[in-house]
């Protein structure tokens, strides 16, 4: 049923090991004699251990040992790069006869120096005055992912990044600075190559090709993307071709992944599942009539529960324990010459650790660039993708692992005939559904997506300081879904026995990105004046295409085409939107000590009312290099420091395209026997619907100490959301209850502080890395002082936006424990339909009864945590090198929305081990947190019952890797050993602590997602 | 060089703008719909806007019978342990327990309003409207008739309720009206009502059945007159009814065939149809079948129904011996695919043959003559006592249902039994509670209902699985008369004043 490219998976291990071979058994040989010396720090003369020796123009090279030696293969003539973070470069020439070389650094500006991707452009890391944060790539590790949203994972301060569920591709979830809208989207903006490409990066880009990530965080450095910089934006500049080298890079990284016993969810077996069942049965009479049941009054399936035979863990049935993972890539480049190029091809498979899922992908990227002339640059850049994905639909209580959880366990998988069990559960009160093994693999559930993105520029450059460059960019993604549910099947309701009617759902849709760029920029230095000056000019427009067709009753179910479907319906549809933008920038500085940098951006959205469409977003930032000033004393203590601020505004335009003006719907009605088309109103205009706006202060304090070794990065932010995109209640008089209107303020401060540190200690290379954020959240306004805003249900638990407090806190009622007995029940505020053995909730509001509604719910639970931190720590020591990564976040709550039904005491699903401790009776109350089986009521509520806290740290990463000491034929090899999600250390009782199943304002919520594998992987990197 | 600049810069610019100025780039509207400000302007558009509302129409009454049938003595729910979903919702109503929150009388309020609009909307467009004369009468007709309709259930349901006209330009103009006294909406209804009589047509061509007549207006005045106790308005106004050409069918059952639709018996029925996924069905029997009936009722494979509005053991009781609408109206259980009888009752006058699972052909009779006549022997009979001509009217009704006519009864006596009456021959068909607000006091439909919840309590009418009812279910107030104005609307609106008693 399943159609991915197995054929594929195994030519690509025979070729790789081909070509392995082929490359090793080739070789050359050079006549080059052995070249060794001694680095030392021109300050006092230490020699310096850890110091990079490259030979220019090839990828021979070695770093220093403890004393500062080195040796390396170099010919006469050959140059050597010489290099270290905290000093300066230098290159030595190898003269002929001269074997041995003393080299003296001098310190430097360090990776100051070093030039980061900005907007628009790139900036010294000295002169930038913004909140910037610079993904180290080499912090990162070996990580066996599908999606770049991972590399984000615990590099930055301020970045946050959920790994929601362990779904194959799946893309994570990504706050900078959190979450600053209601109404409106919060994910960042992803600028790929300078192209604004969404707030989602989906799948078309290969991890491998990245070569560097920069995160922009305060409104000075995003106020350049206007429009959408609110919530940030990440900068991914793929690779390209290194000037002097050529390069042949092979990797291959192969595993297995599982899902270890922690993360999974221990259910009552058979025998148990049958025994509360009994039991439950029992306790009604006893309490209900008051006596003694006799056995007969227990239905037979549970009258005699140890004799129960069969025990199915359904959980583990569905889980594919050795998963494979598999990725392979090999590159090109050529940097030789003017024109540059790099063509890489990668190709990577990850089965699910539920069987019968996975995702593939395939990805193509050739690029090509360089200068024409003295006046002419060039570069063009070419990228496709095509990812498969067998997925199945995972979250919530009536979707696959939910029922995994809460299926009968007295039912077999299969038939004694080896056919599956079609029908699970369904007697005496246990509601029916249907296996999930068999629905695993015999429905289809395919979707494949093709992506293509193509840019290019041309720059011009003329009088000296002037630049001129225009580019465009476009983007092509094609997606196909296609769910076949035969009619096999059990029902995804309850007690919906098969075979039911066979149904198809088949969508394509098609995304056209189109955006082009006009670029002015200046730059000059005169004297102590540094000045770069930019004007730009920017329109883009996307539109999206779709149809749909839905089937229902098959004749059979092998043909699974709509054209099979003996009743069909279809839809299709079209979306657009549209934005424009001029802006400039201009950056001064003087001396290096007094930094300055001012922008502003006009821009236009199709999304807004007539009255509203254009915002103006300036920003400033000022920094001061106090390092630099003579009254600063030299000390070891201050390598560099600098201190700065920003201010800027930035918009959010993250609604829907056309929620501005007043549609007309579809209403039809039936005249003279036949359909009569009839249109009504379908929402409320708004035309003076505009921006949402940001208001975001940052302070911020790099300051660089003993040499570069220790460098601190501090911030502190205030970001101010104003006249939010949020749908507004309004008297529904009007015809409709809200229309999205620019209302409300939310605040987010914050402080981020980064620490990264180099040492060496035995030989050993030590650097780590560690970042925290402190953010807190307030909503400061909604429309009055009262307003709130309610989103969720009473029998989930709701995420309520109030003013004064952080938004989407749950709300609930307040358990305060367990009625004993009915004289407790007699004395409490009027809880109707009370029995001993509920819930005992707090009359919050004090009028006497705990009514039935939301009156009496009020904040229960926090889904903001109080820190995340992230903690990298690498080195290595001689061949070998290793990382650790881990992530964490303290003091915050997750509502496990889903032991509303596996904590559910009816009897009518099967329930958590733990259940064996619920309340039977006055004598027997069990642990306080399993409620009568006697009765519904009072149980399932949003309640503070099944709010947890969450605070957790993941080993995210373990890599350890060893180099294949240099030789003729393989200048440069790596074999590593990588594991992904090792270990979690927590006391949260779910299966991971980042579950966020609902999305949106509704986070923290744990319906069961996905379950969490760890991954086990060998790999190779290869460089010709 | 500036200049060369300046030139490049607009040059490129321009290019890139695809030729245009800067707002067409950035206007867009959507493709698959149509935009507001263009529409109602055409006579095509204008009668668009007025089916749109009878199609508003076809939704709210698949969930009317909630406030009408299931509160009352007449029906139940089969409750349901395992799905207690409904629990603050739908079941607050049968069991008395609703309040402000209870989101199924805030869909009541607010999806009332929804239809409001879209008549106040077409209504203020209609002059302007390039529509021929006829077509903008019958519309202005037709929208008045809806909206008389309309504020007559709010304000039987609610008591005083905002009266508005006009569409509101903004959201700030819809926090400056408040709640009109129970007299001055019924005005605006009356007002509404007697100029739909005056430009409604009699009867339509067979391309436009199913729009509001002539004759639906009268008898929607009548009945805003019975409820008003103008008894002689009434009769005046549903005598004119009895001579525009309506009759009772012989055959009850016939009454309800899909088959059989807008025959000379309904006066007003909302229009749906089956056997088609254009999204115009019903689905009332798929409500309204036992929970557990796994296709023995809905003829499809393991189709269950919601077990909801389930008529009561004392409504079944009340049917006289031999009376023929028993078995139309409803079922006293059901043989389950096994053999089993089980005895669910439920309500059948909607279960009729379909050939698509979940899309029913059934109407929903709104006004049909044998209402006309009922309320036309109730006005005689309080107007000037129980006459020949009233005890006609009352006799014809149970003559076609093969009973035995009634004779000699006093003006009281007669006053019951005509409720009983109506209690049957509409029985299901969303009159029985504004029948009880209508005839009965306060304190007699208080004492009525105590009385019904507690026979129901003791001995319910379908099996609670053990499960006993809460202390507070069936225990009616008399504030309980009124719903309570939903509490979104209260708390976005501080100028409001609830009901008294929530």
């Amino acid at each position: 049923m399943r159609k991915r490219y197995d054929w594929m998976q195994s030519y690509l291990r025979i070729l790789m090991t081909f070509l392995m071979v082929m490359f090793v058994m080739m070789g050359y040989s050079r006549q080059a004699s052995q070249i060794s010396g001694i680095v030392v720090s021109v300050d006092d003369n230490e020699p310096l251990p850890g110091v990079s020796i490259l030979v220019k123009g090839t990828s021979r090279g070695t770093v220093t040992n403890m004393e500062g030696a080195f040796s390396v293969q170099a010919a006469p003539g050959d140059v050597l790069t010489v290099s270290f973070i905290g000093f300066e470069s230098q290159e030595v020439t190898i003269s002929g006869g001269r074997t041995n070389y003393e080299i003296s650094m001098e310190s430097s500006m360090g990776d100051l120096g070093e030039v980061v991707v900005v907007g628009y452009g790139s900036q010294r890391k000295a002169d930038i005055t913004s909140a910037v944060s610079v993904i180290n790539m080499d912090n990162i590790g070996e990580v066996p992912t599908t999606n770049v949203s991972r590399l984000l994972q615990g590099q930055a301060a301020g970045v946050q990044v959920r790994q929601n569920s362990g779904r194959p591709g799946e893309e994570m979830e990504v706050t900078i600075r959190g979450i600053g809208s209601l109404g409106a989207g919060s994910q960042p903006l992803y600028v790929v190559d300078g192209f604004p490409v969404g707030t989602s990066l989906g799948q078309s880009l290969n991890p491998s090709d990245i070569e560097s990530m920069t995160v922009l965080k305060d409104a000075a450095s995003t106020a350049i993307y206007g429009a959408r910089g609110s919530n940030g934006v990440i900068l991914i500049t793929t690779k390209s071709a290194k000037e002097g080298t050529v390069n042949l890079d092979f990797v291959v990284n192969q595993g297995v992944q599982n899902i270890p016993d922690g993360r999974r969810t221990k259910m009552m077996n058979g025998v148990e599942f049958a025994q509360f069942k009994h039991d439950s049965f029992v306790d009604r009479i006893r309490y209900y009539e008051n006596r003694e049941p006799s056995i007969e009054e227990v239905p037979l399936e549970f009258r005699y529960p140890e004799q129960t035979t069969v025990s199915t863990d359904w959980f583990e049935e569905i889980l594919n324990q050795n998963a494979r993972f598999q990725n392979y890539n090999v590159s090109l480049s050529a940097g030789k010459g003017g024109i540059r190029s790099l063509v890489s091809v990668g190709y990577i498979n990850q089965e699910g650790a539920v069987i019968e899922t996975g995702f593939e992908r395939f990805n193509v990227r050739a690029n090509i660039g360089g200068k024409i002339n003295d006046f002419i640059s060039m570069g063009w850049n070419i990228a496709a993708s095509r990812s498969n994905e067998d997925y199945a639909s995972t979250n919530g209580r009536s979707a696959l692992i939910g029922r995994a959880l809460w299926a009968d366990p007295r039912y077999p998988v299969y038939n004694e005939d080896g056919s599956f069990n079609d029908y699970i559960g369904g007697t005496n009160g246990v509601f029916g559904t249907a296996n999930v093994v068999q629905e695993l693999h015999e429905m289809e559930r395919t979707l494949s997506e093709n992506n293509l993105l193509t840019n290019g520029f041309l720059e011009f450059s003329f009088l000296k300081n002037f630049k001129f460059r225009t580019s465009v960019n476009a983007i092509l993604d094609n997606t196909e879904q296609k769910e076949f549910r035969p009619s096999t099947l059990a029902g995804t309701g309850f007690n919906q026995a098969p075979p039911r009617e066979a149904t198809l759902y088949q969508r394509r849709n098609e995304r056209l990105n189109i955006a082009a760029d006009q670029l002015l920029s200046y730059s000059k230095i005169f004297g102590n004046h540094r000045v770069d000056g930019l004007l730009g000019y920017s329109v883009q427009e996307e539109t999206y295409k779709y149809l749909q067709g839905n089937g229902n009753e098959f004749p059979n179910d092998q043909v699974t085409y709509l054209s099979a479907a003996i009743r069909q319906t279809s839809t299709s549809g079209e979306a657009d939107w549209s934005l424009m933008a001029y802006f400039a920038r201009a950056n001064y500085s003087f001396n290096d000590k007094y930094l300055f940098s001012a922008s502003f951006r006009r821009e236009g959205s199709s999304r807004f009312g007539a009255n509203n469409k254009w915002g103006n977003f300036p920003a400033f930032s000022a920094g001061w290099r106090i390092s630099e000033e003579s009254f600063m004393p030299e000390t070891r203590w201050i390598t560099d420091m600098k201190l700065r601020a920003s201010f800027g505004v930035t918009g959010n335009n993250a609604i829907g395209n056309y929620s501005s003006l007043s549609n007309m719907a579809i209403s039809n009605y039936v005249l003279g026997g036949s359909i009569a088309n009839g249109q009504v109103l379908s929402n409320f205009a708004n035309a003076n619907l505009g921006w949402e706006q940001s208001q975001q202060t940052d302070i911020g304090l790099d300051w660089a100490m003993f040499d570069n070794r220790l460098i601190l990065t501090a911030e502190y932010y205030n970001r101010l959301t104003n006249n939010m995109l949020l749908s507004v209640e309004m008297p529904v008089i009007s015809g409709f209850t809200q229309s999205l209107d620019n209302v409300g303020k939310v605040q987010n401060r914050g402080l981020e502080l980064a620490l990264d540190y180099r040492t060496m200690i035995n030989q050993v290379n030590i650097r780590s890395n560690l970042n925290l954020t402190i953010n807190r959240n307030k909503v400061l306004e909604i429309r009055g002082e009262n307003d709130e805003i309610w989103a969720g249900g009473f029998y989930s638990t709701y995420n309520v936006a109030q003013v004064g407090r952080p938004l989407a806190m749950f709300h609930g009622f307040k358990m305060v424990g367990i009625f004993n007995t009915d004289a407790e029940i007699e004395a409490w505020p009027d809880q109707d339909g009370a029995v001993p053995g509920t819930y005992k909730y707090f009359d919050a509001n004090g009028d006497g009864v705990i009514s039935y509604d939301q009156q009496d719910m009020i904040e229960i639970g926090n889904p903001h945590p109080d820190y995340i931190i992230g903690y990298t720590l690498g080195g290595d020591f001689k061949n070998f090198d290793f990382n650790l990564m881990f992530t964490g976040a303290f003091n915050y709550d997750v509502f496990r929305n889903i032991e509303a039904t596996t904590m559910n005491m009816d009897g009518v699903f099967n329930i958590l081990q733990s259940g064996v401790n619920r309340w039977r009776s006055a004598e027997n109350p069990g642990d306080g947190r399993g409620a009568t089986t006697n009765t519904w009521k009072w149980q399932r509520e949003s309640n503070s019952r099944y709010v947890y806290d969450a605070s957790h740290v993941w080993l995210r990463n373990i890599t350890l890797g060893y180099t294949i000491p240099k030789n003729p034929v393989v200048p440069h090899a790596r074999v590593f050993f990588s594991a992904e999600n090792p270990f979690l250390f927590t006391s949260f009782p779910g299966t991971n602590p980042e579950v966020n199943t609902r999305g949106g304002i509704n986070i923290g919520v744990d319906d069961e997602a996905y379950p969490m594998p760890r991954t086990f992987t060998l790999g190779a990197t290869v460089r010709f | 060089m500036k200049k060369y600049i300046n030139t490049l810069f607009i040059g490129l610019g321009v290019l890139f703008a695809s030729t245009s100025c800067d707002d067409e780039f950035l206007n867009k509207t959507d493709p698959t719909v149509l935009v507001s400000d263009n529409f109602y302007q055409t006579e095509t558009q204008l009668v668009q806007a007025v089916n749109g509302v009878y199609g508003q129409l076809r939704p709210w009454h698949l969930s009317q019978w909630q406030y009408t049938e299931f509160i009352s003595d007449n029906t139940t729910l089969h409750f349901n342990p395992g799905n207690r979903g409904n629990g603050p919702s739908l079941e607050a109503l049968e069991f008395w327990q609703y309040n402000p929150a209870t989101s199924n009388i805030t869909n009541l309020y607010n999806s009332t309003y929804g239809i409001m609009v879209n008549v106040n909307t077409s209504l203020s467009k209609l002059p302007e409207s390039n529509a021929s004369d006829a077509i903008k009468n019958r519309s202005e007709g037709e929208l008045k008739m809806i909206r008389a309709y309309l504020y007559f259930h709010l304000v039987q349901h609610f008591g005083d309720v905002i009266v508005i006209t006009e569409p509101v330009s903004s959201p700030a103009e819809a926090f400056e009206y408040n709640r009109s006294p129970v007299e001055t909406v019924y005005q605006q209804i009356l007002s509404d009502l007697n100029d739909a009589v005056a430009l409604l047509p009699s009867s339509y061509g067979a391309d436009d059945i199913g729009r509001v007549t002539k004759g639906a207006a009268l008898s929607l005045l009548g009945k805003v007159h019975l409820t008003r106790k103008n008894y002689a308005e009434a009769i005046d106004a549903l005598t004119q009814v009895t001579s525009l050409g309506y009759d009772l069918l012989q055959d009850y059952g016939a009454v309800f065939d899909p088959q059989n639709k807008n025959h000379q018996e309904s006066i007003w029925d909302i229009q749906y149809q089956g056997d088609n996924q254009f999204g115009v069905g019903s689905n009332f029997i798929y409500t309204f079948a036992p929970r557990e009936s796994v296709g023995a009722v809905i003829d499809f494979p393991g189709q269950d129904g919601g077990g909801w509005n389930t008529p009561t053991n004392e409504i079944i009781a009340l049917y006289e011996e031999g009376d023929l609408r028993k078995e139309v109206s409803l079922k006293e259980g059901y043989t389950s695919l096994e053999g089993t009888y089980i005895a669910v009752p439920y309500i059948n006058k909607f279960h009729h043959p379909h050939s698509i699972r979940g899309v029913t052909n059934d109407n929903w009779p709104v006004i049909r003559y044998a209402d006309v006549l009922l309320m036309l022997a109730e006005a005689i009979n309080e107007e000037e006592g129980p006459t020949g001509t009233a005890l006609g009217y009352l006799n014809e009704i149970r003559d076609r249902a093969g009973l035995e006519p009634v004779n000699g009864l006093g003006k009281d006596e007669f006053r019951e039994v005509l409720l009983n009456e109506r209690r049957i021959e509409l029985a299901f068909e969303n009159h029985r509670w504004f029948d009880l607000k209508r005839t009965k006091t306060e304190s007699e439909l208080v004492n009525m209902l105590n009385a019904y919840g507690l026979r129901e309590r003791e001995n319910p009418t379908t099996s609670r699985e053990g499960i006993p009812f809460s202390n507070n279910d069936f225990i009616f107030e008399a504030h309980e008369i009124l719903f309570p104005i939903p509490q979104d609307q209260m708390r976005i609106n501080s100028s409001l004043v609830q009901n008294p008693g929530y």
